[in-house]
């Protein structure tokens, strides 16, 4: 038995940059952290059944991994050559699609497993390319490469994605009490309506040409927003982020919809600096910077509207940083 | 004259001061950095530290797994709370022992490394020259694993520095063990001190 887990990320600055059709022609950026959610895959050796088991929400149970219709670990099984006697699980901290980059972290726990079950040790490099790979050439999922390397690497990171499919990385070294001090300045709600990226992120692509300028200023904004965060300057770094919102809702239309604006202009009505929705839009979380001694009232207005909104799901979403990216946290055979 | 001669030794140990003033002041903060982010990791998801080295190397090994076991939540000892799982390798002298007389002493880590190894541990080596070959053999072992490898050295850093993630370097002419030597055990207490705060803060 195997069991791999990666983190979730919340991502600041920089989404969108991370899609071909943008760093092929200026290199994009993001920086984003990771938090203390995770997924987590067992993987299971089970040689008397001959079988391929897969459980999530259902269970299958089949003879060949193309008889799958988890088409994740489907692709990923024949990509690596697994045919038979394996049992696959998933958990997760936090309901899927959240907009927390959930499905890449399965893939990253996926990989890093899979690889642990054939003897191989893929360093956090390797698994986030090797989730790429299986995400966007293999599955062909218009999505970008942020969350894989964000979840494979863990902690605060800056990531820049090269001309030529590179992606080079530099950790944002904050103490741990400017950890502490952003979490007492973050607010984080789970919205309860979970998307598809996706749907959003082919819109997104298709107007990629019009919104180059929108996006290169976000890719060259990501140091600044470093610098505000090693500075513990909250106020200045949750200004950016309600420029980037802004700046992001003009992307793509269904990257917004009137609740959430009502939503988000509530908490900046009450105190908060700025904030975002995270994941390509369209649900997913709710994310603030607020000033802490503002943070009360924000929750409480924010969470009222939801509920006049009928969003039975809304909740905040209590969290913390974590410096862990993807590990094998158990195995019996080693 | 009673004046001249404290004046002399006084330029002597002042001398010894700025040296060490001046070689400190070239070690990296960035991979010290590193090496912190690598603990708090490793604490994260409880996995072990184990912490080598020979000679002075060791007794600074044998030093900081006290003070990350124990210093770190002095504050707390009484609480429920996740500790450090620091280990001093190897864990008895009659391993020591058995491992150098039996089969060399380049395997005295290497070899009890093996028994408890896991792929959430972290191994901080410690060696002035960077070029011991029972320190580089573990780190080998380690690399194997792919567990992170924080690596304390001096000199030119060796063949250990290149090997490390985080590559926490006193560069100093070769032979320099009491500045090498001073240094680490001033950085073991800062990285001691970090997480005693950091403890305290999350309690």
């Amino acid at each position: 038995m195997i069991i791999a887990r990666a983190p979730l990320r919340i991502s600041f600055v920089g989404g969108g940059t991370d899609l071909p059709d943008f760093y092929r022609r200026y290199p994009g950026r993001v920086i984003s952290a990771t938090i203390d959610k995770f997924i987590y895959v067992l993987v299971n050796y089970i040689p008397h059944t001959k079988k391929v088991i897969v459980k999530y929400r259902v269970t299958e149970s089949v003879d060949h991994p193309w008889q799958l219709e988890h088409t994740r670990v489907k692709t990923a099984l024949s990509n690596l050559g697994i045919e038979r006697d394996i049992e696959i699980g998933s958990f997760a901290d936090i309901s899927a699609k959240a907009g927390l980059g959930s499905s890449s972290s399965f893939s990253v726990a996926l990989l890093k497993g899979f690889n642990a079950f054939l003897g191989k040790n893929l360093n956090k490099q390797e698994v986030a390319e090797a989730a790429c790979r299986l995400e966007i050439e293999l599955l062909k999922e218009p999505i970008g490469k942020q969350d894989q390397y964000a979840s494979a690497f863990g902690g605060f990171n800056i990531f820049q994605f090269n001309l030529d499919d590179s992606v080079e990385f530099k950790p944002v070294l904050l103490s741990y009490n400017k950890k502490k001090s952003l979490e007492a300045h973050s607010l984080l709600f789970f919205t309860g309506v979970i998307r598809d990226a996706s749907s959003v992120l082919s819109e997104q692509k298709n107007n990629i040409q019009d919104k180059f300028d929108v996006l290169k200023q976000m890719a060259d904004s990501v140091f600044e927003f470093e610098k505000y965060l090693l500075d513990g300057d909250f106020e200045n770094a949750g200004k950016m982020l309600d420029e980037g919102w802004q700046r992001k809702k003009s992307l793509a239309s269904k990257i917004s919809n009137n609740i959430f604006d009502s939503l988000y202009m509530t908490g900046l009505e009450n105190g908060a600096w700025g904030g975002k929705i995270l994941g390509a839009g369209g649900g997913g979380c709710l994310f603030f910077m607020v000033p802490p001694q503002k943070r009360e009232g924000v929750k409480e207005a924010v969470i009222n509207l939801a509920r006049k909104g009928n969003m039975i799901g809304f909740e905040e979403l209590p969290f913390k940083f974590t410096e862990c990216g993807v590990d094998i946290v158990y195995r019996d055979d080693r | 004259m009673f004046i001249a001669m404290t004046v002399d030794m006084e330029k002597y140990i002042t001398n010894f001061f700025n040296e060490i003033n001046n070689h400190l002041k070239l070690v990296s903060p960035v991979e010290i950095a590193k090496g912190l982010k690598i603990l708090e990791a490793t604490y994260e998801r409880d996995g072990r530290i184990y912490v080598i080295g020979n000679g002075g190397s060791l007794a600074i090994a044998r030093h900081f797994v006290g003070d990350l076991n124990k210093t770190v939540f002095s504050h707390h000892l009484d609480e429920k709370i996740k500790r450090f799982q620091a280990v001093a390798l190897p864990t008895t002298d009659s391993e020591l022992t058995a491992w150098a007389n039996d089969i060399g002493y380049d395997m005295v880590f290497a070899g009890p490394l093996k028994n408890y190894i896991q792929e959430t541990d972290t191994l901080v080596a410690i060696s002035t020259s960077g070029n011991s070959p029972n320190i580089i053999k573990a780190v080998k072992v380690a690399k194997e694993f792919g567990i992170p490898v924080i690596a304390l050295t001096g000199f030119d850093g060796g063949e250990l520095l290149p090997l490390a993630d985080a590559k926490i370097f006193v560069s100093t002419e070769k032979g320099k063990y009491e500045i090498v030597e001073s240094i680490h055990e001033i950085i073991c207490h800062l990285i001691t001190k970090y997480f005693q705060e950091l403890i305290s803060n999350r309690v």
